[in-house]
């Protein structure tokens, strides 16, 4: 049994031991309490760095190329925010932020605490690198940009010929792989690890975990 | 600590609370501040949660109106500015046969923003006040918001996009107009104000009125 207060509505639940496939839903509230995760800390480490390998080719390369006046010039996820830095930069730099700055940091903080996990090793920040990736995990949007390229081609196609460029099969790559981690992410498992190692420790707290 | 901690009633009514990061149950009146297992900054209700979500949505409605009234797009043709808003941007997709488009940019531009302040206005009136409304309701309206407020980003990456495509063009260029940093505003401030919220105050005020 595992006590867990829900953090939505504050109830207390006790619940049994979960299997993989299962969650453990709230009493009061029905949100999700406790989620294990499908992947273990290898396979999450290795998805991340997948996805990190993808991230430069899907955002440098042209996502849409445009033909027109017998010119065919691409355009990459990272032109537009570039393009305005200077004349809007407040623009410029959320969708920097959102399209590129988290969700790699997301991928890197992911990938860095999966490692942590498999070679057994507990510094005393990675707690904080815990509370980024939450942080980290609402600012991350490319299942939204996504659906911007799809909106932009829509409106481009009555400018003129246009062509879907090789950054863009690596960005849907990357937004597969994204979604799959993101879906899978926990890190109950690491906090049971923890727990189970210092279980002296933690009685001595008077704590429950 | 863990006979204390009784199924089916609140934490904060047995004196304990879960951290954040590590889920550990401890009692708040020997721990007040941090966390005793991963030493994370701790408290019982997120501080200031009304005051902060207050503040954050009152900026929010506020910056509605010249996010909506200048031009979120201006559109350089043969020399020429056509300066569009947000609105004037959804009537011409309807004009040139793009309906879809036009709906899916109404909702994310338009919809979501202001869905977002009504509803944490009226949950947050609810608390202040202690309305009699259903909880798990306003819990799920809540989360409606928190799930859907990302995408309001889609307008930004659309006009990035479009920026960057035009951004060598002779006879078109499009680029950022004012309103859109005051939109961009408005979708920080409302994502930040539903993340401060504090759902379990909606629990809090009706078991003690
Ligand atoms: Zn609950
Ligand atoms: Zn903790």
């Amino acid at each position: 049994m595992k006590t867990i207060i829900c953090r939505h509505c504050d109830m207390v639940s006790k619940i049994p031991f979960i299997s993989r496939k299962h969650v453990a839903k709230c009493s009061r509230c029905n949100s999700t309490v406790y989620k294990n995760t499908k992947f273990n800390p290898p396979a999450m480490l290795a998805l991340c760095l997948t996805a990190l390998f993808i991230c430069y080719p899907a955002f440098i390369l042209p996502l849409i190329s445009l033909h027109m006046l017998k010119i065919t010039e691409g355009t990459a996820l990272i032109d537009g925010p570039l393009m305005f830095l200077h004349s809007d930069p407040i623009v410029a730099i959320t969708v920097f932020f959102c399209a590129v700055v988290a969700p790699v940091l997301l991928l890197l903080s992911i990938a860095y605490s999966s490692l942590c996990i498999m070679i057994n090793h507990y510094p005393i920040y990675l707690p904080k690198v815990f509370k980024l990736t939450r942080a980290l995990i609402h600012w991350s949007m490319l299942d939204v940009y996504m659906l911007s390229i799809l909106v932009s081609i829509s409106k481009l196609l009555h400018y003129a010929d246009l062509y879907v460029g090789i950054g863009f099969y690596f960005f849907v790559a990357l937004l597969l792989v994204d979604m799959t981690i993101i879906a899978n992410y926990s890190n109950d498992y690491y906090w049971k690890l923890f727990h189970q190692r210092n279980h002296e420790h933690h009685n001595q707290l008077k704590v429950n975990c | 600590m863990s006979k204390f901690a009784v199924n089916g009633r609140s934490a904060i009514e047995q004196g304990l609370q879960a951290c954040p990061i590590c889920t550990c149950i401890s009692e708040f009146k020997v721990y007040p501040d941090h966390c005793p297992v991963c030493r994370n900054t701790i408290s019982v209700r997120k501080k200031n949660s009304l005051q902060l979500t207050w503040a954050l949505i009152i900026t929010a409605a506020i910056l509605l109106i010249p996010a909506n009234l200048f031009p979120i797009t201006i559109l350089l043709k043969n020399g020429t500015e056509n300066p569009d808003t947000i609105f004037s941007g959804i009537s011409s997709l309807i004009k040139t046969g793009m309906p879809g488009i036009a709906i899916i940019v109404f909702f994310a531009s338009f919809v979501v923003p202001i869905l977002k302040i009504l509803i944490l206005t009226l949950i947050s009136l609810s608390i202040h006040f202690k309305w009699n409304l259903s909880t798990t309701k306003q819990l799920y309206a809540h989360k409606a918001i928190d799930f859907i407020g990302k995408w309001s980003v889609l307008d930004l990456f659309v006009i990035s996009i479009m920026s960057a495509v035009f951004n060598k063009g002779v006879l078109l260029s499009v680029y950022p107009g004012t309103g859109a940093s005051a939109f961009t505003l408005v979708i920080i401030t409302t994502l930040f104000a539903t993340r401060t919220f504090d759902t379990r105050l909606i629990w809090d005020t009706t078991n003690n009125g």
